[in-house]
Order: C-alpha cells, then sequence, then structure tokens
C-alpha cells in the first residue's frame, strides 16, 4: 500500500448502536472526549473539517432513482460521522484514528486516503487512447 | 423526520465498482454528464466541493484501536466512494438532487444524510441529564 498521499484522509466512524448501552455519565464523558479530541486534531492543524450525522436519512438507489429509508439506525456499518484529516501518511492517520475515545464501546474507524481525482477520471487516463496509432 | 435543515446535507456514494463495466466511449460521456452537473449545481450554490476517496484503506476497531485491517473495499456495496456536501435546506431537496446524479443509470447508491447541528450524542447525554434532575427535584 501506498503510504505518501497529499490529499489527506478521511476518517468514516461507523456504529451507531454503541451509545444505547451506556449510562448517562459514560454517555457525557465520551461526548466530552470526542469533541476535546477532535479540537486538539484541530489546533494541531491536523483536522481540517468534521461534522457529526443526523441519525436518519435516505437512499437513492440505482436507474429508477428508488428512494428508500435508511440507513438503519441500529447498524454496524451506519456511518455517524466523519473528520478530514490534513496528514501526509496513512500511518499517522492509523495511529489517530486509534485515539478515537468511541473504540472502546465499539465503534470502528474507517481510514481512507482521498484521491487526487475522481477513480473514474484515473481509469479513463490509464487506457491506451491512441492503441490504433 | 424534521425535514428543514439548516446544517445541509451530505451525499455518501455507495459503490461496488459499477464503472467496471463501462467501455472508453461510455466512461467519457458519463464524465462529461457529471462534469456538467456539478458546474451547475456549483454555479447555483448548491454544492459545496466534495472528494472522492481511494479504493483501499484500513479499519481500526477495539479498545486503543489495537486491531488494524485492510479494506476490503472495492467489492462491496456498502464501500463508500466519495462524498459531496450539499448546502440546500430541505431533505426533498436533497433526495431531488440525489436522483439527478447522472452516474445512478449505470448503478449504486446515494445515501443521503443531514448533517448536525451538533453531535447526536451530546444532544442525548443533556436529555438524559435533564431527567435524572427531574427525577431527583
Amino acid at each position: 500500500m501506498n503510504t505518501q498521499n497529499q490529499n489527506g484522509y478521511m476518517l468514516l466512524f461507523r456504529g451507531n448502536d454503541w451509545i444505547k448501552g451506556l449510562s448517562p455519565e459514560e454517555k457525557q464523558k465520551v461526548t466530552d472526549q470526542w469533541m476535546a479530541w477532535f479540537r486538539r486534531l484541530t489546533d494541531e492543524g491536523k483536522a481540517v473539517a468534521g461534522n457529526p450525522l443526523e441519525r436518519e436519512g435516505k437512499i437513492v438507489s440505482g436507474k429508477n432513482r428508488v428512494v428508500s429509508d435508511g440507513p438503519f439506525a441500529e447498524s454496524k456499518e451506519a456511518i455517524g460521522g466523519y473528520f478530514l484529516l490534513d496528514v501526509a501518511s496513512m500511518d499517522e492517520a492509523v495511529a489517530i484514528a486509534q485515539q478515537c475515545p468511541g473504540l472502546p464501546y465499539g465503534v470502528r474507524v474507517e481510514v481512507r486516503p482521498v484521491a487526487a481525482e475522481c477513480p473514474v477520471a484515473s481509469e479513463l487516463k490509464g487506457e491506451p487512447e491512441f492503441a490504433a496509432v | 423526520m424534521n425535514t428543514q435543515d439548516q446544517n445541509g446535507y451530505m451525499l455518501l456514494y455507495r459503490s461496488d465498482e459499477w464503472y467496471n463495466g463501462l467501455s472508453h466511449q461510455e466512461l467519457q460521456t458519463l464524465m462529461n454528464e457529471n462534469n456538467a452537473w456539478i458546474q451547475r449545481l456549483t454555479a447555483q450554490g448548491k454544492v459545496k466541493p466534495g472528494r472522492a476517496l481511494e479504493r483501499r484503506g484500513a479499519f481500526v476497531s477495539g479498545k486503543n484501536g489495537r486491531f488494524v485491517t485492510d479494506g476490503p473495499f472495492a467489492e462491496s456495496k456498502e464501500a463508500i466512494g466519495g462524498y459531496l456536501l450539499l448546502d440546500v435546506r430541505t431533505l426533498d431537496e436533497a433526495i431531488a438532487i440525489a436522483k439527478s446524479i447522472p452516474s445512478l443509470a449505470y448503478g449504486g447508491s446515494i445515501e443521503v444524510r443531514p448533517i448536525a447541528e451538533e453531535c447526536p450524542l451530546d444532544v442525548r447525554a443533556r436529555e438524559l441529564a435533564r431527567e435524572e434532575q427531574l427525577a431527583t427535584v
């Protein structure tokens, strides 16, 4: 895996149901920790954006543009929010993900390099356009 | 569902690499349609910059993030391929924009999510704290 990336990384926080089992004190604690974590990363210039998402939404799919409810709140895969990181290596992005205060409660953090351009565009460039020449 | 939202919406592109089945010509046409689509919405002030994500990455889980595993991302219908932020006020408008995404003609799906004013966790923690206070009065 290429570990250098000029475009930064995205952390996707997965899991919406982990909060249910916590006491009010635990919930407050983990929320405070989460916000302090984001503030520190912002102060260090390592987080450039981040947002929590509402626990509701819609899915629009396929050719017929079918609209359905989702994602389901109890899904382990549902995305609850994201951070955009301005760091240059996968190792650093993973090290930051490992500090996520939700991890002990079952949150999974997906770490993804941000692409320089749309993968469809890169695919186009990769094809031999002048194969016949 | 609250259909008014001051904070905008996030469109998450869920992809299983449907584009691998397209010819060079089809891809070129789609790219042109997509560029025109983005330019129109940007000119209308409805779209804020989004990004595509590389088809690779890692999952971090467990206490102190002790489990670090690679994807896979490419084959999964659930995999997020990229995102776009919408500066619109209603879920209906966000859905209408999602429906007009050119690549949907070839597959994939778009998740439309309201951006939260504040962390839903924090809101819930405060609600519970209030309930407890009331209970002890």
